[in-house]
């Protein structure tokens, strides 16, 4: 190809976020997408051995985390997510 | 094939704050491939726009659907009731798509949530170039394949001008002089001397000088015609 | 004679052509044309007047050529691709010719975008036009001339009698291309040729020989650009940054030189590497006068308009023929 190998314009993803102050006492809202046969597997053992985790993490259960897709996290934006952990 | 760009968000919520019911309208053919306005794109811009607006406190009801193609009506006129019972359609296709939606729906505003940027191709993914004016004049078996109309920053005819340096052009380091390219292609293909006769000025009116134009086919139209009259 | 201008008639003599080059103002003042045009009066044959050179906006050609030639300057008036379509170009043409212009040098002009290398907001988004290229606006003034008609075809009662010029760029690339590209310019009716600025003779005397070899330097009249380097930076500034310029390296070394001897001194730095500037101007004249098939030079003391006399006399082109 005898074109340019660089491209020229770099497009960026706009901002919708305006910085703000964070209340005392604030505790995240973090939703946790989980690949069922690893890290759901270790809260599951997690959970076996009464090991006690933070209540403001919601887990939820994926059959692989390949099926993690932008709306789902857009979407848990849109309904108040502060925060989004993805573990597989 | 198409190729377009996201309009900036600060631009697209000025566009659609106002508005009650909003459809982003995908194409899932050119602009999807250029990352700008396929489904994908539509449903992201549309949760984009959703937070923006509880971030702001406007009530506001954001759809998302998309289409293959915006650009022929048999693709659309099966959504086409549903797309009028919004007040907005934030439109993701080309400019072609937005014009084509706003003639057909005609009382509902459509606007564009994509700058329509040029005729290009995907040397590798993530990068876009553009290949062609679409001049309606193609003189790219004078010139190696190369088209001296929209890859030279002046649409030089005759020749390179003085700006050419180490193969780039005046306008950019990043973009290739194309006379020095075509020069090059040329001479791989023992063809050189034809780059020697003078080009006389071009016929513009082929493109878009010549006022908007329309290419018909009678012969397909007038089957049209016949099928739709049961002939 | 085909335009009967003073340029035509010194290069038709045989004796060596020397053309200028003067800049209008980004002003509607013409004092500024005047007082360049008295500087360059009597010391070139005819002083090319820029069309909005580096993509900023100035007085016209049209207008500063008029002011200079009142003045008693013989203009070239430079037209550049940029600026208009094939309409705008035939009117001006005729306007030009009805005012007495009898210069024209076809230009593509700098690109838009290029607003004084970034020196100047300039107009980076404005629409240019490329309707027509050098080459075919060569052609266009050579039909309007010598065959009455305009580009379209429509009949012209009284031609404008232009003698028609062109830029040529011999060191850029594709080197290869560019006697060729020459070729085209003279096929087209260019009857004379100023070139880009030359510093490097040697790589200049090769491309030279292959327009020679074409038979071009029998059909125009190519005049051999020189830019008068004023001091080092200037010199690294163009090798590095000037499409189509590259300055051997002894010609750097010499300018340090002149610099360096004047130690702290802010003034003697200026005035010693102005004084090899010009000293150096004048060896290019020679090296560029002796190639065979040139017929002149083009000097350009960009915004040292005064320059011109003292580089004239010293080259031995003074006083410039009556013809």
């Amino acid at each position: 190809m005898a074109v340019a190998e660089k491209a020229p314009e770099k497009a960026t993803a706009p901002s919708v976020e305006k910085p703000h102050e964070t209340p005392a006492g604030w505790e995240p809202n973090v939703l946790a997408f989980a690949c069922h046969y690893c890290a759901f597997a270790a809260a599951d053992l997690a959970g076996v051995m009464r090991l006690s985790y933070p209540p403001n993490v919601k887990i939820i259960r994926l059959p692989c985390t390949g099926k993690l897709d932008h709306i789902h996290i857009l979407r848990a934006f849109e309904r108040g997510v502060d925060g989004i952990f993805v573990a597989g | 094939m198409i190729v377009g760009q996201q309009k900036p968000f600060d631009e697209i919520w000025g566009m659609v704050k106002g508005f009650k019911k909003v459809l982003v309208y995908g194409c899932n053919t050119c602009v999807a491939i250029s990352h700008a306005g396929g489904g994908k794109e539509a449903e992201i811009l549309a949760s984009m726009i959703r937070m923006k607006a509880t971030q702001e406190g406007v009530d506001m009801l954001v759809d998302n659907a998309a289409i293959e193609r915006h650009c022929e009506p048999e693709f659309f006129e099966p959504l086409m009731e549903k797309v009028r019972t919004y007040d907005l359609v934030l439109s993701t296709a080309c400019g072609v798509g937005v014009n084509f939606l706003s003639d057909r729906i005609g009382d509902i505003p459509v606007y564009p949530g994509v700058n329509t940027s040029f005729y290009g191709a995907v040397p590798k993914a993530g990068f876009f170039v553009e290949l062609c004016g679409g001049c309606g004049n193609c003189i790219l078996h004078l010139t190696g394949g190369i088209c001296p109309v929209v890859r030279c920053s002046k649409s030089l005819m005759n020749g390179p001008c003085g700006g050419t340096d180490k193969g780039k052009c005046e306008v950019s380091k990043e973009i290739d002089c194309a006379w020095y390219l075509i020069v090059e292609r040329m001479k791989k293909l023992g063809k050189l001397e034809e780059l020697f006769s003078i080009q006389p000025p071009r016929n513009w009116a082929t493109g878009t000088h010549g006022g908007p134009r329309r290419l018909v086919y009678e012969h397909i139209m007038e089957l049209e015609e016949e099928k739709k009259a049961g002939k | 004679m085909k335009s009967g201008s003073n340029l035509e008639k010194v290069i038709a003599s045989g004796k060596p052509a020397v053309t200028a080059e003067l800049g209008p103002p980004m002003s509607a003042d013409p004092h500024e044309v005047v007082e360049k045009a008295h500087k360059l009066k009597g010391f070139c044959d005819a002083a090319n007047i820029t069309d909005c050179q580096t993509a900023v906006v100035r007085i016209s050609s049209i207008a500063a050529a008029y002011i200079a030639l009142r003045e008693g300057l013989e203009p070239v008036m430079q037209m550049t691709c940029r600026d208009r379509n094939r309409i705008a170009m035939q009117a001006d043409l005729l306007g030009a010719a009805a005012l007495g212009l009898k210069n024209c040098l076809c230009i593509a002009g700098d690109h838009q975008k290029f607003s004084a290398a970034g020196k100047l907001k300039g107009h980076p988004g404005a629409k240019n036009v490329y309707d027509v290229d050098t080459t075919q606006l060569v052609g266009i003034m050579k039909k309007m001339r010598d065959e009455s008609l305009q580009e379209g075809g429509d009949k012209i009662d009284v031609p404008p009698k232009f003698f028609i010029g062109a830029s040529w760029t011999p060191m850029g690339d594709p080197m290869d291309f560019r006697p060729y590209n020459l070729k085209k310019k003279v096929d087209a009716g260019a009857d004379f040729i100023q070139t880009q600025g030359i510093y490097d003779v040697e790589l200049f005397k090769s491309q030279m020989e292959k327009a020679r070899n074409l038979g071009l330097h029998e059909r125009t009249a190519i005049l051999g650009g020189i830019i008068v380097p004023r001091s080092a930076m200037m010199l690294k500034y163009m090798d590095s940054s000037v499409a189509g310029v590259t300055v051997p390296k002894a010609l750097i070394d010499r300018m340090n030189k002149a610099k360096e001897a004047a130690g702290d001194d802010k003034k003697k730095m200026r005035e010693l590497q102005e004084a090899e500037g010009l000293k150096i101007t004048v060896e290019l004249i020679h090296q560029i006068l002796e190639i065979p098939g040139v017929k002149g030079v083009h000097i350009q003391a960009i915004e040292w308009e005064s320059a011109m006399e003292g580089i004239v006399k010293a080259a031995g082109l003074y006083p410039r023929p009556q013809v």
